[in-house]
């Protein structure tokens, strides 16, 4: 259980959060810039906040009110630098035991040699950090934080240092030690599929401010808002104006459709009629309608919309097609209206390279509307 | 030929470098990683020897620490004497030489990552505990040469020392100020020895840095 509530003011900064979390592994995730690192300097005890309280587990870190501050010493925080901040002056055993000098000698040595164990560094272990290569060095890193088996562990973009090809694999296997291990964690990112992976909870920094904090599956299906929505990187983010708002069903107008939405039971939202909504749809849910099975049933296919692919890009195993519509007007999103993905064999099948113009359609239950 | 100026002068740099350094380090170190009151008026102070003239320095440490001068009046009423005794010529090498290793040691904590030094104290390291085995094992090359540098500076110190010790033969007649005394006497096969010895104690310390440097850590 990690509780979170920090003010701190700095020239030209301010960074004034709330957030809790039940979960293992949170991600703070945010554009640079956000204060995310902020937010783990003072939970590491680093940096004092002006106002607030931190409360892991039963501890209290911080309490404004009180007059609380555990110095960096006492928190037993595991801290995963950026970049790592590895001792250059000495080698992966030493660094590993560096937070255990206060432990006689033998369990020292016993510490470090099953923390090396565990994370498969032992053949390194009279190794210098200059001698490892990117993947080594985080791993190194991530011993040196667990063998003091911490309260809490604090990785701030772990894997930011790493070339791509490395990046993907240790992507994972962080994710794997960190639930092997069992300590609370929390893990800054700019790259929301690492926060994806790797956390339960994701809180997302705008600015100096949480703009949402909620378990990753609802946080990808329902942002909170359009800015969240455009932080975490969702593609085909619209504006259209209200036609008709019930608690289940939203209509509205966009580049001359009338497109109807599934509005959220749990959190319905009625705007009144004329005003302007933001929605998403995402670019692996809208169907290309087949030519050869005849003309399209409105019943079956709702939201039906017709326009030219405009551009194109191979991902390997996905096509992305820019689709601009029929309809005349500015196109929504620059030179077109709708990101389209479709898996490489539809693409090969229907020949889209040669035939450029699709009817599409788009079932009411994949257009999220974000609340304003 | 009488080889006293020079032993008083190694003896009188190993001194005067022991104290800059237990005076040097602990103020380059704040100079480097703590904000404090007066902190531009103490980075003045220290640079101030290298840029005035030595006899001007000398004139107010005389002014400072004679007998009628505000130090050394109460150093006087301890029964203490300082003004030309080889003390004097101490404390004429640290002025002279302690810019030299407080520039190079502070530039040489500046140097070490402060990340470093943050990730010791989340591992339970006290302050003392972290310049002991994190800033210090990192910046230990330019806090040498630095002490190398003021070592050199400390045995060639003149213009102050004359000021305050004054060139007492077989009392506080260093290295520098004998040779200037064999060549206003024209004893120049003496002189002549002295400067060599002078150059090859300076040799040696340098080519010994050299190597030292090329030790990793």
């Amino acid at each position: 259980m990690l509780a979170v509530e920090l003010v701190k003011r700095l020239p030209g900064f301010a960074l004034e959060v709330a957030w809790e979390a039940s979960e293992p592994v949170v991600a703070l995730f945010g554009p640079s810039g956000a204060g995310k690192t902020l937010t783990l300097d003072c939970l590491a005890g680093l940096l004092r906040p002006d106002a607030g309280r931190i409360v892991v587990g039963d501890r209290v870190f911080f309490d404004a009110g009180a007059g609380i501050h555990l110095p960096p010493q006492r928190r037993r925080v595991g801290y995963v630098f950026q970049g790592y901040a590895l001792f250059p002056h000495l080698t992966v055993a030493a660094n590993v035991g560096f937070g255990l000098r206060d432990r006689p000698r033998a369990e020292r040595e016993r510490r470090v040699a099953e923390v090396l164990a565990r994370l498969g560094l032992a053949a390194l272990a009279t190794r210098y950090p200059d001698e490892l290569s990117g993947g080594q060095r985080q791993r190194v890193a991530l011993g040196r934080a667990l063998a003091i088996e911490p309260a809490l562990l604090l990785l701030d973009e772990p894997l930011s240092a790493l070339d791509v090809p490395t990046r993907a694999a240790l992507r994972d296997d962080l994710g794997r030690t960190l639930r092997e291990w069992g300590i609370p964690a929390v893990v800054v990112t700019h790259d929301f599929a690492e926060a994806y992976r790797l956390a339960d909870r994701i809180v997302i920094y705008q600015g100096g401010r949480v703009v949402q904090a909620a378990p990753r599956a609802e946080l990808l299906w329902r942002p909170a808002s359009e800015a969240v929505a455009r932080i975490i990187g969702v593609r085909n983010v619209l504006r259209g104006t209200v036609v008709k708002a019930t608690p289940d069903r939203i209509q509205l107008r966009w580049r001359g459709y009338l497109l109807e939405a599934v509005n959220s039971p749990t959190r319905a939202y009625l705007p009144s009629s004329g005003e302007p909504i933001a929605f998403f749809i995402r670019p692996e849910y809208v169907r290309l309608i087949r030519k050869d099975r005849g003309a399209p049933d409105p019943a079956h296919h709702m939201n039906l919309m017709a326009g030219r692919v405009v551009d194109e890009a191979d991902f390997g195993t996905t096509w992305v097609l820019r689709i601009r519509l029929d309809t005349p007007g500015a196109p929504a999103q620059g030179d077109y209206d709708l990101e389209v993905e479709v898996p490489r064999l539809v693409y090969e099948i229907l020949e889209i390279d040669r035939d450029r113009w699709w009817q599409l359609s788009v079932h009411r239950g994949s257009i999220h509307v974000l609340p304003a | 030929m009488d080889l006293f100026p020079l032993w008083l002068s190694l003896r009188v740099a190993v001194t005067a470098t022991a104290l800059t350094l237990l005076a040097g380090v602990p103020l380059a170190w704040a100079l480097a990683r703590r904000r404090f009151p007066g902190r531009d008026l103490v980075e003045v102070l220290v640079v101030l020897p290298l840029v005035l003239p030595p006899t001007v320095l000398g004139y107010y440490l005389l002014q400072l620490l004679g007998r009628q001068g505000p130090v050394g009046g109460l150093l006087a009423a301890a029964g203490l004497e300082l003004v030309f005794t080889w003390w004097a010529a101490v404390v004429a090498a640290v002025v002279g030489s302690v810019a030299l290793l407080v520039k190079a040691a502070q530039a040489g904590f500046e140097a070490v990552d402060p990340r470093l030094e943050q990730a010791a104290r989340t591992l339970g390291r006290s302050e003392w505990s972290v310049f002991w085995s994190v800033t210090l094992p990192l910046a230990w090359r330019a806090v040498l040469a630095g002490t190398v540098l003021a070592f050199c500076r400390a045995m060639g110190e003149f213009g102050i020392t004359l000021m305050l010790a004054g060139s007492i033969p077989g009392r506080t007649q260093t290295l520098p100020l004998a040779i200037y005394d064999r060549v206003q006497a024209d004893r120049m096969a003496e002189a002549n020895a002295l400067a060599l010895l002078a150059v090859g104690i300076v040799a040696v310390l340098v080519l010994g840095l050299r190597r030292l440097a090329r030790l990793r850590y």
